[in-house]
């Protein structure tokens, strides 16, 4: 694993991010971003408040449709509660992230497990807006006693885990030689 | 087997000088790993009980009775802590003469305990009358402001954490 992360980090510094890197540290924001000492842990302190209200929302939609809870409420009920809150916590992730990369833009763009962590990020995007469609077309078609399938069950959880390795990868970012 | 540490000179010394302290001190995967449990754990506490928040408020989630919303967030915000409790500790005892001098632990410590006295006063004093508005969208300013002061204090609780990561071994 450390030798996959070693050689994909060695193969960015032969790619232009490494130039647009250096270019970002350039700019005025950068230099306002790191010359302040707060800068970069409020930035953090945003993103994880975002992580925090979009991961709590897709937990608590896998756990209605494993009818673990809110099984007072129908799905699609309990998806307008949650869904907007996935959307805009993500667009807040998103947004507090550039700020982090803004600021550090060495330590993000030139390490391996960064982009690993967009690529997951990416997955549990387009995983997560195809589940989301086929819980509420098939949640609408079945009526209020509609109990989802072992398969849709287990997407949410699997959405649950991609959430917990985009974390992970989060954490690991500070940890990786660059 | 020789001991490269000194000998401890007070309780704090004694648990980073420990076999379980050392040994996430010197382990390259050890703080990483807990310090990513503790912040999955974290983001699980502060999402769940910022939903229950949001409901207190009469801001988000008003067609689910207060009763219904505690029932199923409360179960998952006590797992979270417990977990960010067991993994906080255990990232502590591997620096911890250096965390207790850190003023932004101490203040994290504090605010850990006023949102414990927070949630006992509303769950022992407010609550008592829940069944009077559990269905109602507007609540009564007591429980807005447990959960007004709660939002408040867990944002704090995280900006200490963080701040942590960037002061450690300023203070002496």
């Amino acid at each position: 694993m450390g030798d996959f992360f070693y050689g994909l980090t060695d193969w960015l510094r032969t790619t232009s991010l490494l130039d647009a890197a250096f270019w970002i540290e350039t700019t005025g924001f950068n230099r306002l971003l790191v010359e302040n000492f707060w800068g970069v842990p409020i930035a953090q302190v945003l993103h994880i408040i975002g992580i925090g209200a979009a991961f709590a929302a897709t937990l608590m939609m896998t756990l209605r449709v494993n009818n673990m809870a809110g099984t007072s409420r129908s799905i699609p009920e309990v998806s307008a509660r949650y869904v907007p809150w996935i959307w805009w916590g993500l667009l807040w992730i998103v947004a507090s992230g550039m700020l982090m990369l803004w600021a550090e833009p060495v330590r993000n763009m030139v390490n391996g497990v960064f982009w690993v962590k967009m690529a997951l990020l990416v997955v549990t995007i387009f995983v997560t807006l195809a589940y989301q469609k086929s819980v509420r077309s098939a949640a609408t078609v079945g009526g209020a006693g509609w109990n989802a399938g072992g398969g849709m069950r287990l997407t949410g959880w699997f959405i649950i885990i991609l959430w917990c390795l985009i974390m992970a990868h989060g954490r690991w970012i500070a940890y990786a030689p660059v | 087997m020789a001991s490269y540490y000194p000998e401890p000179t007070n309780i704090w010394e004694s648990i980073e000088y420990s076999s379980l302290g050392t040994s996430i001190a010197e382990s390259l995967w050890a703080f990483p790993t807990l310090e990513t449990i503790h912040v999955i754990a974290l983001v699980t506490v502060f999402g769940t009980i910022a939903i229950m928040d949001l409901r207190l408020l009469g801001l988000a989630g008003n067609k689910w009775t207060v009763l219904e919303m505690s029932q199923d967030t409360l179960k998952w915000t006590w797992a979270g802590f417990i977990l960010a409790a067991i993994t906080g500790t255990l990232l502590f005892t591997s620096k911890a003469s250096t965390y207790m001098v850190n003023p932004y632990f101490l203040v994290k410590m504090g605010l850990l305990a006023l949102a414990g006295l927070n949630m006992a006063y509303f769950h022992f004093v407010t609550y008592k009358t829940v069944n009077d508005w559990n269905a109602s969208p507007v609540l009564p300013s007591g429980a807005k402001f447990a959960a007004a002061t709660s939002l408040v204090l867990w944002i704090a609780v995280v900006f200490c954490g963080r701040a942590i990561g960037f002061t450690l071994g300023i203070y002496y």
